[in-house]
């Protein structure tokens, strides 16, 4: 047992030079890659509904705020540029440039995720329309609550690197990937808002 | 610089990818209003999936640094992302949903 543990790191060094690739890098984007089916499903559930007539109540659809929606897309966005700003501060060994941008970051994150809950709040107080009101209205809160729950995993990643490059004066070369990791998944969940945004926003189509 | 040899964009050139990125949701939304006016039909579909997927590529390519990785992750993140879109427009079309919607 004593061996593996000694042996450990040059076993883990080994183990990254066999792809040229940081296996933890690697891992990340094979699970990135693998979220595609994950939020494909959901797409393409809000696909199968959204304009499925002869249901009762109100359709996402009638009652989509586009220009409060772009707004909270244009945060998301942004915030990929914050992140990517703390990456490369990280890369120039500015701790208190990767800190701010880190910081950035999450605040945006949670910009977006304030304007999701306002959104949810109005589309249940104002319009009554709930996780049961009809298949498209549940389609849409399944969609966009499993992707807000991205964001607000994100958040917390982002809150904690900060928090600890705060408390030890900045990041070790290790938390540093961890950084980029926190990146990259940031910057998917972005490209995932992309889509959202498209499909189920702007080319959004009436029920039958 | 990379693994593959090429340098990383600067400060300064992620200001200006963020400045297109959102000239590109501006013309999102424009395009929404417009087909609202004009009813464009499929050509309103066509130029918001071809501004989605520009989007799309320049944060994947610049932000996530694909372009500048090992061609590996590139081929995991793209089989991924081919395997979904294939799959769901596959379960779409068996459904009916695209014809309806097209």
């Amino acid at each position: 047992m004593s061996d593996v543990a000694h042996e450990a790191p040059v076993a883990h060094h080994e183990e990254h030079e066999s792809t040229g690739i940081e296996n933890r890098k690697l891992g990340m984007w094979v699970f990135l890659s693998s979220e595609f089916l994950f939020f494909g499903a959901l797409i393409t559930n809000y696909l199968l509904y959204s304009n499925r007539g002869g249901f009762e109540g109100v359709y996402p659809s009638e009652i989509y705020d586009i220009p409060f929606t772009s707004v909270s897309s244009f945060v998301l966005l942004m915030s990929s540029l914050t992140m990517v700003l703390a990456h490369h501060a990280l890369s120039r060994h500015d701790q208190n440039g990767a800190r701010t941008w880190l910081f950035a970051t999450a605040a945006l994150g949670s910009v977006f995720l304030g304007g999701q809950v306002f959104e949810f709040y109005e589309f249940i107080s104002v319009y009554d329309m709930t996780l049961s009101t009809n298949p498209a209205a549940s389609a849409f809160y399944l969609l966009t609550g499993f992707h807000g729950t991205h964001v607000a995993i994100g958040v917390i990643m982002l809150l904690s690197l900060w928090g600890i490059s705060r408390r030890q004066g900045g990041l070790s070369e290790r938390q540093g990937l961890n950084l980029e990791l926190v990146g990259l998944y940031w910057h998917f969940v972005d490209i995932i808002w992309i889509v959202i945004f498209t499909v189920v926003y702007l080319l959004s189509v009436p029920p039958l | 610089m990379s693994p593959e040899g090429h340098s990383h964009p600067t400060p300064g050139q992620y200001w200006k990818i963020a400045a297109f990125l959102a000239a590109v949701t501006a013309a999102e939304v424009a395009m929404f209003y417009i087909d609202r006016q004009l009813e464009l039909g499929f050509l309103n579909a066509a130029i918001l999936i071809l501004l989605s997927a520009v989007k799309f590529i320049v944060v994947v390519g610049w932000f996530m640094h694909v372009r500048f990785e090992k061609p590996l992750i590139n081929r995991f993140f793209t089989a991924g992302f081919v395997l979904a879109c294939s799959l769901y427009l596959v379960v779409l079309a068996a459904l009916g949903v695209v014809a309806i919607r097209g």
